[in-house]
Parts: structure tokens; sequence; C-alpha cells
């Protein structure tokens, strides 16, 4: 790296204090690095990559409120990953997600500086292919389906969604009587979702299965769905005959 | 199935019974109820008759249960089988003379069959209850080995909880971010350092003697597991309070050792960790007569799916209950409304065996 060059600035998030601080000290000693801020959850370190825009995240995995994992699907910007935890057991699905490096904890200040040299050689050249992996690439199930609102970030259990409905290039979701609007495709949110519970019953439609009380049939060859709290929407013939088909 | 249909039993129950037949034909004719070939060739045949009904005697043994209270019905029971089989013995008996009859060399036969018959009733009722013994004697030995295998399975079950509880006793997670509080703290705190690796040895030392030890008292578990908190605290700093409300009473209970220790790294790990503000994990025990009850509180994040509730460690926990006091130690578990509820239950028992 030439003398001159802008400064590195990297975000550091992690939930225990020590580990915030040894992160501090070693990134003191580098050259070429500027420390952007301090995150203690998942959730601040969605804004701060937002506010200040950093080139490289020091990511740790298992935090309350959001996993790292979790932070990286809700960021809207390209941004560099190294991923810090006590835990092996993440790697695969952290390169999965394009981090430059996994740094498991206790680590050196040695280790560290060659994992953030990896990261300034990869930001010169990156593209935005990590954001679209981490979206695409949700590994297990999810459990929770995670909406940005503004700089605030709304967790809904996947259990508590009562279905979503597909309009022009976003979703709106409906759970415990309030509707989210998310960015994302209804193939996308259908993958990751668990499919013995939710069914796409119409183009527009996904449905939790538990919600449903009763199908009607209102004209010939058409179907309504009638949810438990009264709601109708409409049943495809194809979804139709999924319903059927998770019946058998 | 029946002892002696098995492979290789049939034969040697078979063998027992020539000298038997011997021994009746004898006794026929030294009676003088006929002579040594209408014995013989009456007599020999039909021992092995009975050696085939007295067969039946196995399942009246299998279907009674072999307590004393049920001595009485057993006896009752064998007595009419005894009396049953004999009647039929002697319906063979009188069919196999009038046969025998028709030969020239039996004339006679009939006429002396009375005096026959009775003297096999009376053997008949003799070898039945012999019979029965033996098939008795059998099925006493059966369950007696039945018994033994499962005690040795049982021993074998608590052997392995065992095990497997110790090898997962301290968490290399734990460690690992233990090691990286002190990596982290070196420069600015150096007496948190010093503090945490004391707490540390302090755990780690408490482990390693709780793994020797059958049981321990309430007191040097809670310090186990006090030193497990300190370490904790560090990490999630004032994101971890503890409560404690322990009764002076029960702190010198035996338990068996790194029994609490799980719960409370669950109430940390499951619990308090996934919480943006933290909170308090609330440890409580005291006696009544149910016996000894120690539990741990904590708050969780219900929105956090898939977190909160029950670990690898609680089962572990469950399993070495299960292992040390049977159906009357217990592992009661309740998540409701944001909180978890992990509760302890040992028998009374103990709390008597530590009395002063």
């Amino acid at each position: 790296m030439s003398a001159g060059a802008r400064p590195l600035s990297v975000l550091i998030v992690d939930d225990e204090a020590p580990a915030r601080t040894l992160l501090r000290e070693y990134l003191s000693g580098l050259p070429g690095v500027t420390v952007a801020g301090e995150c203690a959850n998942g959730f601040e370190a969605v804004g701060a990559v937002e506010a200040a825009a950093p080139d490289l995240l020091l990511l740790d995995v298992q935090m309350p409120g959001l996993d790292g994992f979790e932070v990286l699907e809700l960021l809207e910007r390209n941004v560099a990953v190294i991923f810090t935890t006590a835990h092996d057991e993440f790697a695969v699905r952290a390169f999965e997600v394009h981090a430059v490096d996994y740094l498991l904890k206790p680590f050196s200040r040695e280790r560290l500086a060659a994992a953030v040299e990896r990261a300034r050689s990869h930001a010169a050249t990156r593209h935005g292919a990590l954001l679209a992996e981490a979206r695409a690439r949700r590994g297990p199930l999810a459990a929770r389906i995670l909406v940005r609102s503004g700089p605030a970030v709304v967790v809904v259990p996947a259990e508590r969604l009562d279905y979503a409905e597909a309009r022009d290039d976003y979703l709106l979701l409906h759970a415990d009587g309030k509707v989210h609007r998310k960015q994302q495709t209804m193939a996308e949110l259908e993958a990751s979702l668990d499919p013995a519970r939710f069914v796409r019953i119409h183009r527009s439609f996904l449905l939790n299965l538990d919600r449903l009380a009763r199908i009607e049939l209102y004209a010939k060859d058409s179907r309504l769905a009638i949810l438990a709290d009264g709601t109708r929407l409409p049943l495809s013939r194809a979804g139709y005959a999924r319903l059927r088909g998770l019946n058998r | 199935m029946h002892p002696f249909l098995a492979r290789g039993r049939l034969g040697p129950y078979f063998a027992a019974w020539l000298p038997i037949g011997a021994l009746l034909a004898a006794l026929v004719r030294l009676a003088g109820a006929a002579s040594w070939l209408e014995a013989a060739v009456l007599v020999a045949p039909l021992a092995v008759v009975y050696a085939f009904i007295c067969l039946a005697s196995w399942y009246p043994c299998r279907s009674l249960p072999m307590t004393a209270a049920q001595l009485p019905r057993t006896v009752f029971v064998h007595a009419g089988a005894g009396v049953v089989s004999t009647l039929v013995w002697l319906f063979v008996a009188a069919t196999w003379s009038a046969a025998l009859e028709a030969f020239p060399a039996f004339a006679g036969l009939d006429q002396r069959f009375p005096r026959i018959a009775a003297m096999l009733a009376a053997a008949g009722l003799i070898l039945y209850a012999l019979a029965a013994t033996l098939h008795c004697a059998v099925r006493a030995a059966g369950l007696a080995a039945e018994a033994d295998a499962r005690a040795l399975e049982q021993m074998l079950a608590a052997r392995e909880a065992e095990l497997s509880a110790l090898k997962a006793q301290v968490s290399p997670h734990f460690l690992f971010n233990a090691l990286n509080s002190i990596a982290g703290l070196a420069a600015s705190e150096p007496e948190t350092v010093r503090r945490t690796t004391v707490a540390l040895a302090d755990f780690l030392r408490a482990s390693l003697r709780a793994a020797r030890c059958r049981t321990i008292t309430l007191a040097e578990e809670l310090a186990l597991v006090e030193a497990y908190l300190d370490i904790e605290k560090i990490r999630f700093g004032a994101r971890l309070t503890v409560a404690r409300r322990v009764a002076d009473a029960v702190l010198a209970v035996p338990v068996p050792p790194l029994i609490l220790q799980p719960l409370v790294e669950n109430a940390v790990v499951r619990g308090i960790a996934h919480l943006v503000e933290g909170g308090a994990v609330t440890i409580e025990a005291h006696a009544d007569d149910a016996g000894l009850r120690v539990s741990v509180t904590n708050p969780y994040d219900p929105a956090a799916a898939g977190r909160g509730g029950e670990g690898l460690g609680m089962a572990n926990v469950r399993a070495r209950l299960a292992a040390a006091y049977g159906p009357a130690g217990e592992l009661v578990a309740h998540a409701a409304g944001g909180t978890f509820r992990a509760e302890l239950r040992l028998p009374p028992a103990d709390l008597q065996a530590s009395a002063p």
C-alpha cells in the first residue's frame, strides 16, 4: 500500500467490550487504518454501516438482536467482512457470503494484520457480489424474517407471519395485525421459509398454513382461502393443488 | 418359548425319563400287578407319553408371577393341572391297555388294569409335581439372569450419562471467549485480567475435582457457579447481573457435581447473550418436605427463534438426574412471557443424609 492512499476505515462489531477493546488496540498499531466506530449489537451495526460507510467490518457472529449473518443480509451497501468468533462451525457459511477472512478468537495481532491486508487488496477490486450472496444464501431455513424500516430493523419470527402478498417490486408481510413492507421477491422469501408451513397459494400470495381455517368454492373452479381471522385470499388452481399435495 | 423345546434340551429331558419309566415298570411288576412283559410293554411307552404331558407344566409356571404372595394360587393352579394331566394319562393308559388285550400274550390284562391304574394315578401326581418344580426352577433362573442383565444395562447407562456429562462440562466456546477477554483487557485493565485468570483457574480446578466425586455439597457447586459467572460478567459487562437467594440450611446438601452449572450456563448463553439490554440470572435454593429445590431463572428473547429454551447441557442434566435418583430426581423447565425457569428437584433422602 503506497503512502498517501486513502486509509481503510474499519467498523468493529462485537457484543463483548473486552473483545472490542482488543480489536481497537490491534488496529491502532496498523498503518493506514482508521476505526470508524464500535457497535455492541447487530442493530447498531446496520445503522452504523449506513451512517459511517466503512470499508471493512470486523463482525462477530453471535450477538443479541441480529447475528452477524443477519446484519449482512440487511446491509444495502457493499462492505468487506472479516468474521471474528470463538465458534469454528460458521466458517463454511462465512465463505459462502464471501467473507474476506474468518478469525477464531483469541487471535494474534499478526493474524488480524494479515486479514486486514487481504481486505485492503479485496476492497480495490470488489464487485457487488457479497450482498446478493448473503441474501440468496441464508444457510438453514430462516426462523425469522428481517425487515428494515428506515434506520430501524423489525424482526418477524416466521411463525408470526400470517401471509405475504406480492406487490410491484416489494412484498407486504402481514403479521400480528401489522403490515411490513420488504424489498424482496416472493421466490426469495418462499425459498427461505419452511415449505411444510408456508405454501404459495397464488402467484401473489404465500400463506402460513397454521392460519388457514377453510377453503370455499365461490364459483366453478374458483376457490378462496379463508383465514382464522376471516381474511379471504384468492386460491389459484395450482395453489389448491399444492395444498392438496401437502395434505396427502 | 418353552425352555426344553429349544435345540439340544429335549434329548436330556427325555433321557431323564428313561429311568423313571424303568422304575415305574419295576414297581408295577413288584407289586404283582402284572408280568415283566406286561409291565415293560404297557408302562414304558406310557412314561414317554407322560414326559410330553408334563412339558405343559411350563405354561402355568410362566404365566404366574413368582412371588411369595402368589404361592397359594400357584400351588392351587398346579394341583389342578396335575389332576388333569394324570386323568389324561390314565385315559391314554386305558386305551393302550385295551389295545394290548387283543394280543394273546396280554390276555386278561383288563382284569389287572384297575390295580395298575391306581399305581399310575399316584405316580402321575408325583411326577407332575416333580416336573412342575423343575419348570419353575428353570423359570426362576431365567428371571434372575434377566434381572442381572437389566441391572447391568442400567449401570452402563448411568456410567455413560456420567461420562458424557464430564466430557461436556467445560464448553470450549466458553474457554475461548474467556481467553479472548483476557487478551482484550491485558493492556488496559491488568487487575481485571488477574482476577479473571484466578476465576478461570478456580472454575477449571473445581470442574476437574468435581469430575472425580460422586457428590459435592451445594455450597461447593455454588462456588463453582460463582467462578463461572465472574468470568461471564467480564465478557458481558453490565448486561449480566446475578441474584442469589439460597437458604443456609441447604448449603451442606450433597448434589451430583456440575448439576447446577449447566443450567446457569444455559441461562447465560441462550438467555442473556441474546438480549441487547441483558438481564439478571436468579439462582434460588431451598428445601421442603418434597426435597431440595434449586432453580435458575432468566429473561430471554422470544423473538430470537431457536434460542432461549433448552440446550444440550440441559439434556445432560436430565440424564444424570435419572441415573442418580431415578424418577425421584427431576429437572422441570418452563418458558413463558420472556422468562425461562429451570428447577432441579432432588429427593429428600439426600437431605437427611446430610444432617449432621
